[in-house]
């Protein structure tokens, strides 16, 4: 005698049973405990235990969370200081051989910072699970190069003159915060020197 | 155990806007039910706890879309569900999975035992008992999804498919033969389901 398969018993479940499973099933007391079984099982995965988490992640979930808000104003901030590094540049670095190496050195540390900023676009670390200790190296470098984006927008202002040498320097430390930031994403190394 | 998944409209406003505090109280609400989705599906606590973090990561940068149609539940879950088959598919290449491979014989009945004997395609070694939730452990993470997803979460085959980026036929094979070796580990001593 042929009994239903357990293709058969699902489809049953379903309502959406062949007429011979159907017919079958009113026969064969077999087939019918065979179906009040699956019922049991599926009510006995409903009912397991509910298990919680034994770590709480929400510490490095806001980490996270924070790093990305910091990312989105230095995004802001980058458009924005590039704007103003620009008219620093017409103001302060005069012409001369001083400063041309001024002016070249200083093309040279922006579009370091560019390539990091574009490589860093690119590795995505929204979109990575990152431990709380990483988060929390990343946030400490975030807010070190939002220091640094800070002082570059005040460039050009009454309150921050500043020469073509050190202006350079404050794109150098942007740089170098920036390539620890990088380290951290892509190794999530525990050291990075902080 | 049943968990209280209803949340105030007003905190889904102030999530919306980054208040901290809402998204922690949001946290609070569903981190059990993803975790214990996400177990259910992978293998690991490890794992699970990690689609928990990418899951709530999700819902944060996703909540301005969230348009409050249906249970904010069913969205929530929808993108842990969605981040664990995308855990399981990395693992997927990583390993090969133990028990997916193993040639299962899906009729349960038999001429001469009828239903309730397995016959030749009985579980050899088998441990003498073993509960439900040790046997579910034991399938591979495809089948449990599936499994998990359609019985427990009470999924169509047609939803499963389309987010595991695969046919209806798939899933309704993967659930038969999830069952199938269920009943068959279940069965091995005689254990209650």
């Amino acid at each position: 005698m042929m009994h239903c398969t357990i293709d058969d018993l699902l489809a049953l479940k379903e309502n959406e049973a062949s007429a011979w499973a159907k017919q079958h099933l009113e026969a064969c007391p077999a087939c019918r405990a065979e179906l009040d079984a699956l019922y049991q099982r599926i009510a006995a995965l409903k009912a397991l235990p509910v298990r919680r988490p034994a770590r709480d992640r929400w510490p490095a979930v806001r980490a996270e969370l924070r790093v990305e808000q910091r990312r989105r104003q230095r995004r802001w901030g980058a458009w924005s200081l590039s704007a103003a590094a620009g008219i620093a540049l017409l103001l302060w670095i005069r012409p001369g051989p001083a400063g041309r190496v001024d002016a070249a050195e200083l093309e040279r540390v922006k579009q370091q910072s560019a390539t990091l900023e574009a490589e860093l676009e690119r590795y995505d670390p929204d979109a990575r699970v990152t431990s709380g200790r990483t988060a929390a190296l990343a946030a400490a470098l975030e807010d070190r190069i939002a220091v640094i984006d800070g002082e570059l927008a005040q460039v050009g202002t009454p309150e921050a003159p500043m020469r073509g040498a050190e202006l350079v320097k404050l794109w150098q430390e942007r740089v170098d915060a920036m390539q620890q930031l990088m380290t951290v994403h892509v190794t999530r190394a525990a050291y990075v020197g902080l | 155990m049943t968990l209280s998944l209803a949340v105030p409209d007003i905190l889904v406003a102030r999530a919306r806007t980054g208040d901290l505090e809402a998204l922690e109280a949001l946290y609070r609400a569903f981190e059990t039910p993803v975790y214990n989705l996400a177990l259910r599906m992978l293998r690991t606590p490890e794992d699970a706890e990690d689609v928990l973090q990418e899951t709530f990561l999700e819902v944060v940068r996703s909540i301005k879309q969230y348009r409050g149609e249906g249970h904010l539940w069913g969205w929530i879950k929808r993108i842990a569900a969605s981040k664990a088959l995308m855990r399981i598919r990395r693992n997927q290449v990583r390993a090969t999975e133990q028990f997916d491979e193993e040639a299962v014989g899906l009729q349960v009945g038999h001429a001469e035992g009828g239903p309730g004997h397995e016959g030749p395609g009985a579980v050899a070694g088998a441990p003498a008992r073993i509960d439900l939730e040790r046997a579910f452990e034991r399938l591979s993470e495809t089948s449990r999804s599936v499994v998990w997803l359609h019985d427990v979460e009470g999924y169509t085959h047609e939803e499963i498919a389309e987010q595991m980026g695969k046919t209806v036929s798939f899933s309704k094979s993967q659930l038969a033969r999830a069952h199938a070796r269920l009943r068959r580990m279940l069965d091995a001593e005689g254990a209650a389901p």
